[in-house]
Formats: C-alpha cells, sequence, structure tokens
C-alpha cells in the first residue's frame, strides 16, 4: 500500500517518536509540581516550547501549546472575537476549523464578511481590502489551502489587516509541513499549526499570537500555558511536536520533484486544478472529468494507493467541497476532483506506479458512467 | 462508512453501461446532491433480459444500481416490481443518511419498470388485481383487504403533474414522496409495486381544462372530471396490459346494480362518501371496480391500518385540488395563462358598484375579494365571462330551484331524485326532465344558494348514483 495522502495526516517520524519515548514513561512528571519529576518535566516543555517558537520565527511566550490545529484555530477565532456583537472577515476558502467557528458567530448575531477565491484558488486581495474595516474583530486567511495546496498572499493580506487596526490570524496547519513559515515576517497576530500533518504525534499543536494576553481563553481550569489553556501539558506530544518540526523542512525540494514527475505522467483527460499557482510542493488536486472522486478513492484503494477525494460527499453532506465552489468550479466538477499529496518518503516508483493505476482505473469506471445530460 | 459490500457492488462492473436498442429506461436525479442513475431494461417478453445501469453518483447509489441490475435481470416485470430500497439496503447497509442514495437506484428501476409496463401484455390471471395506491391510509387498508380475500394484487400509482410552485408540491398526494410510501407499502406486503408517469397526460387533460373553465368563469370540479375522464381508464389500461380483470380502489363508496348496469353508491360512512367523486367513472369500468372500504367508516379504516403496523396509518389526508398542492387555485390558474379579464361589478339592475381583477377569481354565493366596501352583504350571484362582469346581489337572490344540466346523462331512468350540487353540500329533492340533446333540467323542491356553472350535477336514486352531469 502506497500512501499518497500526507494532506489528512502522517506518519510519526522517527525523531518524534525517540524525543517523546522517555516522555511517555519514566519521565511521567506533572509540569505544575515543584518536585523533580515536576521540574524535569517543566523543562522539556519550555525545551519544546523554545524549538518550536525558533523554527516557527516567533517568541516562545508567543507559543500556546494546544490539542492541534482545529483547537488553535477556535481559540483565535472566538478568542479575537469575545463579546460583545461585532463583525469578522473570513475567507470562503478557510478549514471548516475557521469556517464553522465564523458561522456559529453568525449564528450569535456576529456580521461576518466571506471573502472570495478566484479561480486561480488565491484570496483576492483587493476584496480582501475592501471587506475589512477598521473596528473588526478579526481577519482570518489560511497560509495554504488544504484541498487545493494553494499558498495565499499571508504578508500582503496581513499587511492590509494592520493598515486597519484588526488582528490577523493565519491557519497554517498545511503549510508548516513544507514550507519555511515565519511568523514574525509574515506579519499575521495569531498562527495555528499542528504537529500530526509533519510527522509528529496526533493531539497536539499550537496557537502562535503576538500577545496571547489578547485573546479570552477557551477552556478554563488549572492556568496552564499562562492561563490560556487550562489542561495538564502534554509533554510527550509537545516534546515529539518540537522533534518533528525540526526535521520537517528539509523535503520540499523532494516534493516537488515528485510533484513534477507525477504531474507529467498523468494519463489523458486528467487536469490539474490551480496548476498555475504557487502551491505546496507535494501536494496535486487532479480534475478527472465525469468520474466521481469517492468512487475512485475506492478504486485507487483496491489498487494499493491511498489518496483523497478533494469534495467527499460524506453521509448527511450533500455540498461539495465549498473551497473549490468558492473559487468557481461547478459543483459536478467539484465532484471528481482527486487530492494526491506526497510525503518525503515518497519514490519515483510511487508516483509511476500511481499514475499508470490512476490510468487503469480511469478505463475501468469509464464504463457505466451516466453522459452529462 | 462504506461496507465491503457496497465497495464490492460500487466498483464492480457487472452490469455497468448502457442496454442494448430497444431497451426500456428509467432515470432518477437527487438535485440536492447532483446524483443521477440511469437503468435500462431489455425486455423479452415480460421477462427482463438484461438490465444495465450508468450513473454519476456516490458509492452508495452507484452500488444500489448495480445490485438492483443484479436483482431485477433475469426476472418478470411483476417480479422485478417487488425489487425496493429495503432490498438493496438489506446488502448494502447504508448508514441512515445515505438511504437516499440507495433510493436514488430503486426510483431509477422502478421509472425503467413502469416504462416497461406500456409495452408489455401479460397473459391473463384471474386472481389478478389492479389496487391503486396514493401512498395513503385507505389504499394501503384497502391492499391489506385484497390480500385477505385471496387476491393476487399488484399495487399501481398514477405519478401525477402537481404545480412546481405550489407550497406543498414535494407533500402532494401524486409526489415523488408519495410514489416511495406506496410503494414501500406494498413491499412490506410482499407485493409488486408499479409507478407509471401520467404527468403530461394528467396536465393536457384535468389541469388545462380545470384552468381554462376557470378563465371562462366557471367553477369545475377537476376531481369529477379526473375519475371520470382520466384517472380510472389509465388504470383501466395498465390493468388489461398486466392481464388483471379487476380493479380496487381505497374509495369509500360501493357498486350497485340495476338493470344490468353498474352503479356507484354512496359508501357507508356518510362524513367519508366519496360516490359525488366517482359520479362520471363510466359503466364499463365500474363493471372491473371493487371498493374494499365502501363498507366501513374513516375511523374503523385507522384502527385496521394501525392493527395492521402499516406506516401509512399516519399518512396525511389527501386534498382537493391536488395538483394545487396546497397553494391557492387562482395563483395556479394566473400562472398557467387562465387568468380572466379584468371588469366591472354590477348589480341586478346593472348599476357598476365596483371593479374585480378577473372573472377566474370568483364563484357564485362568494362573498369575500368583492372589495365593495360598507353596506349590505354583497354575494356572487353569476359571472358573465364574455362581458367580464360579475353580477352581485343579496343573499335572497342567491337562491334558485331551477338548474339546467349539460351535458349530463341519466346512468338508469329515474324521475324522483335526490341531487347533489357540489361536493360538500347536501343533497335536495328534485324532479328531472330528460332534454333532447341529452342533459337534463332539474327543479328542487327546496331552494338551493350558490349554484355553479362547471361544478358537477350528481343524481341518487336511494344510495345509487342514477346520473350526472355539468352544471350550465
Amino acid at each position: 500500500m502506497i500512501y499518497l495522502d500526507h494532506a489528512a495526516t502522517t506518519a510519526l517520524g522517527p525523531e518524534a517518536r525517540e524525543a517523546m519515548e522517555p516522555y511517555l514513561s519514566e519521565r511521567f512528571g506533572n509540569a505544575s509540581e515543584p518536585h523533580a519529576y515536576g521540574r524535569e518535566a517543566r523543562a522539556a516543555l519550555e525545551g519544546a516550547r523554545r524549538t518550536v517558537a525558533e523554527l516557527l520565527d516567533c517568541g516562545p511566550a508567543q507559543v500556546v501549546f494546544t490539542s492541534g490545529g482545529s483547537e488553535a484555530d477556535n481559540q483565535a477565532v472566538f478568542g479575537f472575537c469575545g463579546r460583545p456583537l461585532g463583525r469578522l472577515v473570513v475567507s470562503a476558502i478557510e478549514h471548516p476549523a475557521v469556517r464553522e467557528p465564523a458561522i456559529e458567530l453568525e449564528r450569535q448575531g456576529f456580521e461576518v464578511a466571506w471573502v472570495p477565491a478566484g479561480g486561480d484558488g488565491v484570496v483576492d486581495a483587493a476584496a480582501f481590502a475592501e471587506a475589512v474595516r477598521p473596528g473588526d474583530r478579526v481577519a482570518a486567511v489560511m497560509w495554504a489551502n488544504n484541498v487545493t495546496g494553494v499558498v495565499q498572499p499571508v504578508e500582503e493580506l496581513a499587511a492590509i489587516a494592520r493598515d486597519r487596526g484588526v488582528p490577523f490570524h493565519c491557519d497554517a496547519v498545511q503549510a508548516a509541513a513544507s514550507l519555511p513559515v515565519s511568523f514574525a515576517r509574515s506579519g499575521a497576530d495569531s498562527m495555528a499549526v499542528s504537529a500530526h500533518k509533519l510527522h509528529g504525534p496526533k493531539g497536539v499543536g499550537c496557537l502562535v499570537a503576538r500577545e496571547p494576553a489578547r485573546l479570552r481563553p477557551l477552556v478554563l481550569g488549572g492556568g496552564q500555558e499562562r492561563g490560556l489553556r487550562s489542561g495538564t501539558e502534554n509533554i510527550p506530544g509537545c516534546v515529539g511536536f518540537a522533534a518533528a518540526l525540526s526535521a520537517a523542512r528539509s523535503t520540499a525540494d523532494h516534493r516537488r520533484a515528485m510533484r513534477t514527475r507525477l504531474e507529467a505522467a498523468l494519463p489523458e483527460g486528467v487536469e490539474v486544478v490551480c496548476a498555475a499557482a504557487e502551491r505546496l510542493p507535494g501536494h496535486s488536486l487532479l480534475l478527472v472529468p465525469g468520474i466521481r472522486a469517492e468512487l475512485l478513492v475506492l478504486a485507487l484503494d483496491r489498487e494499493g494507493y491511498a489518496v483523497a477525494a478533494g469534495s467527499a460527499c460524506s453521509a448527511g453532506d450533500a455540498e461539495p467541497s465549498h473551497v473549490l465552489l468558492a473559487q468557481g468550479m461547478s459543483a459536478e466538477e467539484a465532484r471528481c476532483v482527486l487530492r494526491v499529496s506526497l510525503g518525503a518518503g515518497t519514490t519515483a516508483a510511487d508516483v509511476d506506479g500511481f499514475a499508470a493505476a490512476l490510468g487503469r482505473t480511469i478505463g475501468t469506471l469509464r464504463q457505466g458512467i451516466l453522459p452529462a445530460a | 462508512m462504506y461496507s465491503t459490500e457496497c465497495v464490492d457492488l460500487a466498483l464492480s462492473r457487472a452490469m455497468a453501461g448502457d442496454a442494448g436498442p430497444g431497451a426500456v429506461h428509467g432515470h432518477a436525479g437527487n438535485p440536492a446532491c447532483g446524483d443521477a442513475v440511469r437503468i435500462g431494461l431489455e425486455l423479452d417478453g415480460a421477462r427482463i433480459a438484461a438490465a444495465r445501469h450508468q450513473s454519476f453518483a456516490c458509492p452508495h447509489a452507484t452500488a444500489a444500481a448495480e445490485l438492483a441490475c443484479r436483482l431485477a435481470e433475469g426476472r418478470d416485470l411483476l417480479g422485478a416490481a417487488r425489487i425496493g430500497a429495503a432490498d438493496l439496503d438489506a446488502r448494502i447497509e447504508p448508514p441512515p443518511a445515505a438511504r437516499a442514495c440507495t433510493a436514488l437506484a430503486a426510483d431509477a428501476l422502478h421509472a425503467a419498470l413502469a416504462a416497461a409496463t406500456a409495452s408489455v401484455q401479460l397473459a391473463a390471471a384471474p386472481e389478478r388485481v389492479v389496487v391503486a395506491m396514493s401512498g395513503g391510509v385507505d389504499s394501503a387498508v384497502a391492499l391489506t383487504k385484497a390480500l385477505a380475500a385471496g387476491a393476487a394484487p399488484v399495487g399501481v400509482t398514477l405519478r401525477l403533474w402537481v404545480d412546481p410552485q405550489a407550497p406543498h408540491a414535494d407533500r402532494a398526494c401524486c409526489s415523488p414522496e408519495a410514489v416511495r410510501a406506496a410503494r414501500r407499502t406494498c413491499h412490506s406486503l410482499g407485493v409488486p409495486h408499479l409507478a407509471v408517469d401520467l404527468r403530461d397526460a394528467f396536465r393536457r387533460t384535468v389541469v388545462d381544462d380545470f384552468v381554462a373553465a376557470h378563465a371562462g368563469g366557471r367553477t369545475p370540479n377537476p376531481c369529477v372530471r379526473c375519475n371520470g375522464a382520466f384517472r380510472f381508464s389509465a388504470i383501466a389500461a395498465i390493468a388489461d396490459r398486466l392481464g388483471a380483470g379487476r380493479i380496487a380502489t381505497g374509495h369509500y363508496a360501493r357498486v350497485e346494480r340495476r338493470e344490468g348496469t353498474a352503479l356507484v353508491a354512496r359508501g357507508a360512512d356518510p362524513e367519508k362518501d366519496q360516490s359525488y367523486m366517482l359520479a362520471s367513472v363510466p359503466a364499463e369500468i365500474l363493471e372491473r371496480c371493487w371498493f374494499p372500504l365502501g363498507g366501513q367508516t374513516k375511523a374503523e379504516t385507522r384502527a385496521q391500518a394501525r392493527a395492521a403496523g402499516l406506516a401509512a396509518a399516519a399518512a396525511r389526508e389527501s386534498q382537493e385540488v391536488c395538483f394545487a398542492g396546497g397553494g391557492d387555485h387562482r395563483a395556479l390558474v394566473e400562472r398557467r395563462g387562465g387568468a380572466g379579464p379584468e371588469g366591472e361589478i354590477v348589480d341586478a339592475a346593472g348599476r357598476v358598484v365596483g371593479r374585480h381583477a378577473g372573472v377566474h377569481r370568483f364563484t357564485p354565493g362568494q362573498r369575500r375579494g368583492l372589495g365593495l366596501g360598507g353596506g349590505a352583504p354583497a354575494f356572487v350571484l353569476r359571472i358573465e365571462a364574455a362581458a367580464a362582469r360579475v353580477v352581485v346581489g343579496s343573499r335572497a337572490e342567491l337562491a334558485r330551484t331551477s338548474v339546467r344540466v349539460a351535458p349530463g346523462r341519466m346512468y338508469v331512468a329515474a324521475g324522483r331524485v335526490q341531487a347533489k350540487l357540489r361536493y360538500r353540500q347536501s343533497a335536495v329533492w328534485a324532479t328531472v326532465t330528460p332534454l333532447p340533446g341529452g342533459g337534463f333540467d332539474l327543479d328542487l323542491d327546496e331552494p338551493v344558494e350558490g349554484v355553479a356553472p362547471g361544478q358537477a350535477a350528481v343524481l341518487y336514486d336511494g344510495d345509487a348514483v342514477v346520473g350526472a352531469g355539468t352544471i350550465e
């Protein structure tokens, strides 16, 4: 079985596993305690925080560990918005971890301005500039999109928000796995990162915030993470996260080379979505006209390749991907999109084999396709 | 998420592809998710020689289409008509939210079977009876009675046109949901079900006629017309092709024989009696009809449905003017080009007392919507469509004792009858004088208010309908 779904999650890397092991067994202390066990845990936690801060280009005091990317996004959106009711600006292509909190705030009475993306998958900076007004609670645009892989002009957008005095939140969950993400240079006020997308453990991530004290906490309790995120710290997770992040950055060139190879070998009729835009290096979104992505995913699984549907009709959710619709793709096309995301360990044989399997699968499934009306 | 069986079926291409030339096809789509399934059947007489599917659909619907074809191939028409969504779900095991997806394949199969029905001729089978199924409780109980009587029933539902802009188009008695409910009822009792799409013919025959009558200032009764000139003859034609001699429905009415002629007669439940609505069903079709609920009350029907565990026990009552889908029939008439001309409202002496927005908005006896303001209450007396005039007057002026019915027909000779001039109106004694060119005059023993041209006049002798026609 060949794994080509690194945008969904990744295997725990050896660096992270090795770093974590002692903290899963003998070094099990609670970092809040003053005894030797507690001090050992505290030292590991703060060491991890310094590493993460250095790699993400921010101060250690700006790193708030969370249970993952979704919590970090929720913390940022709800934390900046607080009360009373107000207004926020969100791009139309956000991950559900930002989109759903915004929709919830809309239900509560907030005004949400949704900013569209162009056909190339890039959020429209002019529309963003028009949407953001002084007094808005937050403006949120992701660093790189999880469906298309398209990298967004974060610095430009953050500067626009800053001009208007509006905090800018950036979901960097996909980007941090393969781009040199710099919080300081981005100009963002907060940023979400997750460990399991970059060969770290599941269940840990962080919110980087310029001024963490400005945020209203979501989780109350023992006051850990300077009161912003209560709950006994996940020491093995944080240590594993730091180790994984250290190892993550060096694979971009390899991924990009593998992607180029894949996209050159695609069967006829398969199109690369947003091919002209700047994309995450291992990310390739494929349109297979007329064939439903859910069927392709199942058929490729039988062929030994794990990939994702760009837009799955999960039970009860009949909507095709809001991301693809937001950039002007038709609903029918959006249902025929396959997401292939390559990893550090992906080989030339893997991508060649995948391209061939895709060709065979399309040939088989083509029989029995209902021609468009 | 997906069962192994679901994945196997969805990826199998065994039955995938286009059926051969001469095949009949059925199509079903879900606009909410964009899924579409098409099933083609190659027939060898009444036997399905091959079944093939094409789809642009999720794995659940694709698997269901594959399975539906595997189950249908090799069966005869009525055997395949026993296949329902429940049979597909039993093997595919979709999560509850995906049952709409597997149902799509069942819909496509049944649409193909309906198309096949138009071309088959089954050998006559004496025990076979076609039961007209609406999806409601009455036809469901009628079906159980047919089974209990030892008949071999085939459920048939007519898919009829419903105003797409109606507020409850989806819930109307002939909507896709009603068709599915009827199919579930049949399948739960092991009975084959066919749903025949007659939307276009129904619209041309019944709906256009309804619109034209309103446009001419008349007050038509579409149900009497539909039963008399459309629905029963359509079901009889299907019964002929299926080799079934008899037709059963869930109407509250009975069949009485007099002088060698079959007559429709009042049902035992005075509240539900539907003989008025059936007054124009031709005698040769009535001859074949059986109304299993004619001898009981609606309350008994509901109790029997509950006792039999029928899902239809909780179904809503069907409405009059079913194709208006719960909407205002005047709006429907206007949307379909039947708006009558605007004009004057005048009193009996011809004095103009106001203006109106179209004669189709009025019926004799109507008091609302005249917009005449104060003074003595005014009622519509009559509509003069040619002059675009609505004539109003006092309540006393509404009463009439003589009514001309044409066209009309006496089924058996009768001089003294009880005449019913609207569905929700009690019958009055009347003397019948036949007219030379067909039709008849009625002299009513007591005055009746709001007699409306276009409505059905139905004449009873005892409980039997001995004559009927349209009020001139």
